[in-house]
């Protein structure tokens, strides 16, 4: 009975957070299980990673930990909800219930919900691994400090890209972003911010062939002459470049993805094509992902797995 | 991490590196890269949250 959940959430993103407390409203015993798909984030997940969250109902400007941190003590404000910070190694389903392996336990759920998100995606070029940490990096929040007065570049033309280069403007100073495409397309409030922050120089076009250094990065490789030299001297770069979805786990299970690799969901529901398995926020097959989108498709996987279970009597 | 050690009772102390540069650099020079975080064990430097690393530097089960 100590190991036996109505639901089990694998991941304690803002989604998971925001599913279990919902969960828990509807009188669910929930299990959340955080650090549990190699997404190396804390609890409160990628969103405490960014600066300032401006797009939240409730909330004019706080930053992503402040956020992450009021959604996690929310959650934890119901008895129904365990959170365990545990690496999930395996899923099964038996006949009416699922069984989640961890490294330590083993959980039996009625229900699942996949809230595993996703994780940044690696640059590829020559000097890209050698250099990780020693200027090439992919946190800009939490790197960006070690910068200060430094040349950085951001590589990347989306809004996340644009608002780390805001980010490393506050320390660094000189910011380039560098877009393989024509234009950087951020959100345009952001567009704007770029445009008239005097640190920030954008290159678009421009493809990176290679990361130089010694011990620490010293200048990148463009495979287009900027300002008539192939080489831009900085001390770091900043890897914006999109996400890996972590849906693996969800996939042994026998979960339908899409191409992209992407949880494929009802998009009234947020069930998987298997009943009794949910998957909400960034894992998941939706366009629009922002952390207050994914917290309601993570309330509304929690509604239906209620429903679920109540029409199955379990 | 920090919750890891607290709730171990595992005295540390904590430097911001964002606001203390000196601190930074001496991050930086110990640990030979520059992301965050980084704990000394006694000597022993250990980059990112890695609970198997800390918990045998700290001899933890």
């Amino acid at each position: 009975m100590v190991n036996e959940y109505d639901l089990i959430i694998i991941g304690a993103g803002g989604v998971g957070l925001a599913g279990g407390m919902y969960s828990a409203r509807l009188g669910l015993k929930t299990l959340i299980l955080g650090h549990s798909h190699g997404s190396e984030l804390p609890i409160g997940g990628v969103i405490t990673t960014t600066n300032l969250v401006e797009n939240y109902p409730g909330f004019t400007k706080l930053t992503g930990t402040e956020i992450a941190e009021k959604i996690e003590a929310h959650t934890r404000s119901y008895d129904k909800v365990t959170i365990k910070e545990e690496l999930v190694k395996e899923i099964k389903k038996s006949k009416s219930e699922f069984s989640v392996k961890t490294e330590k336990e083993t959980y039996k759920g009625k229900t699942i919900l996949f809230a595993t998100g996703t994780k940044w995606r690696k640059l590829e070029i020559t000097g890209s691994k050698e250099f990780e940490n020693k200027g090439v990096n992919y946190c800009a929040l939490c790197d960006g400090p070690l910068f200060k007065n430094k040349i950085v570049a951001v590589i990347g033309g989306s809004d996340s890209a644009t608002k780390d280069a805001l980010v490393l403007a506050e320390h660094a100073k000189k910011v380039y972003i560098i877009y393989r495409g024509k234009e950087i397309h951020p959100e345009p409030i952001n567009l704007e911010r770029v445009k008239s922050n005097k640190k920030i120089e954008i290159i678009n076009n421009t493809n990176l062939t290679q990361v130089k250094g010694e011990k620490f990065v010293t200048s990148i490789i463009l495979d287009k002459p900027y300002k008539n030299s192939k080489e831009l001297k900085l001390d770091g770069i900043f890897v914006a470049i999109g996400h890996i979805v972590l849906s693996d786990l969800a996939k042994s299970l026998g979960v339908k993805t899409n191409k992209a690799g992407e949880i494929i969901i009802d998009h009234k529901t947020s069930e998987t094509n298997l009943s009794g398995v949910f998957a909400a926020g960034d894992v998941t097959d939706k366009e629009f992902k922002q952390l207050i989108t994914g917290v309601a498709d993570g309330c509304t996987a929690a509604y239906y797995a209620y429903e679920y279970i109540s029409k199955k009597r379990l | 991490m920090k919750a890891f050690l607290q709730e171990r009772k595992i005295k540390f102390e904590d430097f911001d590196v964002s606001k203390n540069k000196k601190s930074a650099q001496e991050m930086i020079n110990k640990s030979g890269q520059m992301g965050v975080p980084v704990i000394d064990i006694d000597g022993r430097i250990i980059v990112g949250f890695n609970e198997g690393e800390l918990k045998k530097a700290l001899k933890l089960k």
